[in-house]
């Protein structure tokens, strides 16, 4: 049997371009470490204890994270190659630019030095931007939430939880990143005449690996860190995402951002983190779900959102057929015009 | 009495090993030459031979014309708008046309050095009575204006390299000895080859393999159809024993020892050197995307083997099958080795362009800039046209080509040449802008890799896109944020 299949599982941890990088889990350990040692004055052994709580990384609820971080990958190998690529759409995107005639390559030399920087940050701020815009739509749009609240179904919160998707979300974020990223490359890759690179750090976007190595894994974690009021109108902290993931009414649908707060501010999905907070992850009572059965959540979300489509459709001829009723036949005269019914 | 009995075991046994290694290292050698060579073990089939030969392989008019191909690419550029006695002229019609002075016509290129010394240097030496002008594909050409033959395309450019300095037409952008010499490969090589002795002279009934070729000859129709198109390919004989850079080493004048497979000292220029296309599949093959230079030749000596084993009766059906896949398999690998050569200058044409865009802007640099750009374009308009020189009827593929690449380059003024006039002068219009002849290259370097199914695609514009989004190491994954 070929086991090569399965390279995914140790290349994740080991690859820099990778969230779950080990480098960027023991950076994640360390901030936590601080805050709970330095900030927190928590005793060296109770901040080592709450940091590997053991409830928290073999409850039920992470063990569902670790099986689907398996499976949705095998299913993503199988699926991945039919799937649109960021190739797709900026060669698209670079031909586009072609045929227009507004924009033009930048010829200047000295301005060209800047454009790998100047390409890193937009492309940084584009793909957090369509990150952000996503996810807000797989909470407001019915038919996306179905798949969504399998994310916000996890009852605690560890830096494997970013792989409790569903694939059609997984599907979803393959077309996000398609297109964002696809158009960033498209445009700038014509702008530079195809002399374009990325700034990278052991491999990886340089804005990427400043955000990773400085705790991003801490969003999906019980360690509640938070930037302060300041901070936290432009950067998403930790406690901000866990705030994302609370059961309460009053927390739904806020801090849909990912590394930049002001797209919440615009938006006016901006909350602020507490101090001391204390949140219940998961979902709210209402969400009839079951929560560590891989099989139900791999088939609940496609059946309850086949209902919804069946729901709409049947919603819409009961409209056009109740409609349809209150319409009664015309006729029409010599020179096909309606004519009026005398008693109306 | 122990002591010498270990001694005399050792000895046996140093005995043993060398004798085992001999023999291995024999049987490895001829494993390498045995069935590998094209031309070995090739004896006389036809029926009532009364000739001395007992070899029934030739191609020596086709390597007479790789060399008049190869020495008349070294005089193009020796033209001379000073030259009221036509010299340069009539020493390319020479090379070109002229039949009779094969006796005498020297090889210009290669020339025996000390480096890498070759056994001929009169052409006659290896062939004489061939040229290359009675060879060119007959068809109009409507990758050129005016729907001229082959020869006439070809003779045309001869004219007017003679006329300029260097070869190189800068006011229209026409670089003559690329042109000349990617043109005529394919409209001489390659379309002999894939036209007619693959093609035609393979059916059942044209050159039957129970005939000799001609009256007399010491070969069968379809042996001598058969070598006569490897001899346009251009392989060296053993080419199955090198590597491709080896091979394209050998085209080079770089390796000797890689040349010289009899190992008398001197490169025989009929067997062991390698030319035109099949330089040109070493050159793609070294890359390691591709195999094209040992799929075509080793295709070349399976196909000979089949019909030598015929044994000078006429192919059985299944025989004929299998040779006329042989030659389809050849001549769709030569087809990619050609397109391929389209896909890297056109890549090779937008990066110049790039660099004619910045001279614009800073003022300084255009002429390094349209001398890199007149030579790639050159190169991508002689291999478009020589690819529209095979059989392959690719009609609308063909169009689409011509129209995006233009009779002539995009000039830094926008102007384009768009067809001759009578007395034989371009004509020229406004063409569009640089921006959109950009697009162009890329558009045609996707038509040639959608069509052709390319592989080693060098210079890939848009490749580099992909290389980057590898950088960015998206790959597609089920993940939240």
């Amino acid at each position: 049997m070929d086991f090569e299949v399965l390279n995914f599982i140790p290349d994740n941890f080991i690859n820099p371009q990778k969230r779950i990088f080990l480098g960027y889990l023991l950076s994640g350990f360390l901030i936590a470490f601080l805050w709970l040692y330095c900030f927190r004055k928590y005793t060296l052994i109770n901040s080592l204890k709450l940091i590997f709580d053991k409830k928290v990384y073999f409850s039920k609820s992470s063990f569902v994270d670790y099986s689907l971080y398996v499976f949705n990958s095998l299913i993503m190998i199988i699926f991945s190659p039919i799937l649109l690529s960021q190739i797709v759409i900026a060669t698209f995107i670079f031909e586009f630019m072609y045929a227009q005639n507004i924009i033009e390559p930048i010829s200047i030399n000295y301005l060209s030095i800047f454009l790998p920087i100047i390409f890193t940050i937009c492309f940084f701020i584009v793909d957090d931007f369509s990150k952000f815009l996503v996810h807000m739509l797989m909470h407001k749009i019915k038919f996306f939430w179905c798949f969504h609240k399998i994310h916000h179904s996890a009852e605690v919160l560890t830096p494997m939880t970013v792989f409790r998707t569903h694939p059609i979300e997984g599907v979803i974020f393959v077309l996000r990143n398609a297109i964002s990223q696809g158009a960033v490359i498209g445009i700038f890759y014509f702008i530079s005449s195809g002399e374009l690179s990325l700034v990278t750090v052991l491999g990886a976007n340089l804005f990427s690996f400043i955000f990773h190595l400085l705790g991003s894994n801490l969003r999906h974690s019980h360690i509640s860190i938070s930037y302060g009021k300041i901070v936290e109108k432009f950067l998403i902290s930790p406690a901000q995402h866990q705030i994302h993931h609370s059961v309460e009414k009053k927390h739904h649908d806020k801090n849909f951002g990912v590394t930049f707060a002001i797209w919440d501010y615009f938006f006016n999905t901006l909350v602020y983190s507490q101090s001391n907070q204390k949140i219940k992850y998961g979902l709210s009572d209402k969400e009839n779900f079951s929560r560590n059965n891989i099989f139900k959540i791999y088939l609940f979300p496609i059946i309850e959102c086949c209902t919804l489509i069946f729901n709409s459709i049947f919603k819409s001829f009961k409209i056009i057929y109740t409609y349809s009723l209150n319409l009664k036949p015309h006729k029409l005269n010599k020179n096909n015009k309606v004519i009026q019914n005398e008693n109306s | 009495m122990l002591k010498i009995n270990k001694y005399s075991f050792i000895k046996n046994a140093a005995v043993l090993s060398l004798a085992s290694l001999s023999l291995s290292l024999l049987s490895t050698s001829s494993s390498f030459s045995d069935g590998h060579i094209y031309g070995e073990n090739n004896p006389v089939t036809v029926k009532g031979y009364k000739g001395s030969k007992t070899d029934s392989t030739a191609y020596t008019g086709q390597i007479a014309r790789q060399l008049q191909h190869n020495s008349l690419k070294k005089i193009v550029s020796n033209g001379n708008p000073n030259d009221p006695s036509s010299n340069t002229l009539n020493k390319m019609m020479n090379y070109f046309e002229n039949k009779d002075k094969t006796k005498t016509m020297a090889i210009l290129d290669p020339k025996s050095s000390s480096k890498f010394p070759v056994k001929q240097k009169i052409v006659g030496e290896i062939s004489t009575g061939s040229n290359l002008a009675g060879k060119a594909d007959k068809r109009p050409q409507l990758s050129w204006p005016n729907n001229m033959s082959g020869s006439d395309v070809i003779r045309f450019m001869i004219k007017k390299a003679s006329k300029i300095s260097g070869g190189v037409d800068t006011r229209n952008g026409m670089n003559y000895p690329q042109l000349i010499s990617k043109y005529t490969m394919g409209a001489v090589l390659y379309h002999q080859a894939c036209d007619n002795y693959l093609d035609e002279k393979m059916t059942a009934s044209n050159k039957p393999n129970n005939k000799p070729y001609k009256k007399g000859a010491a070969y069968t129709g379809k042996e001598h159809s058969w070598d006569e198109a490897f001899g346009y390919w251009g392989a060296a004989a053993h080419t199955m024993t090198l590597s491709a850079k080896q091979s394209y080493d050998v085209a080079k004048k770089k390796d000797l020892k890689a040349a010289d497979f009899n190992k008398d000292g001197v490169v025989d220029l009929y067997k062991e050197m390698t030319y035109g296309h099949a330089y040109y599949a070493s050159a793609f093959d070294k890359g390691g995307k591709t195999n094209y230079l040992k799929t075509v030749t080793k295709a070349f000596i399976d196909g000979r083997k089949i019909i030598t084993a015929a044994d000078g009766n006429k192919l059985s059906s299944s025989d004929l099958t299998k040779v006329q896949d042989l030659a389809q398999e050849i001549c769709s690998n030569w087809a990619q080795v050609i397109s391929e050569a389209v896909h890297k200058y056109a890549g090779s044409v937008y990066k110049d362009l790039i660099a004619v865009e910045k001279a614009l802007s800073s003022g300084s640099g255009m002429e390094k800039a349209m001398s890199k750009y007149l030579k790639h374009w050159g190169e991508l308009k002689g291999f478009a046209m020589a690819l529209q020189s095979g059989v392959e009827n690719k009609s609308d593929t063909f169009n689409r080509l011509n129209r995006m690449m233009g009779f002539g380059p995009l000039m830094p003024n926008l102007s384009q040449v768009v067809g001759i006039d009578s007395s034989g002068n371009y004509l020229k219009d406004q063409g569009s802008s640089i921006g959109y002849y950009k697009l162009h290259m890329i558009k045609i370097q996707k038509l040639m890799a959608k069509e052709y199914a390319l592989k080693s695609r060098s210079n890939d514009v848009t490749g580099g896109m992909a290389s980057l989004i590898e950088t960015l190491g998206t790959k597609k994954s089920a993940e939240n944020d």
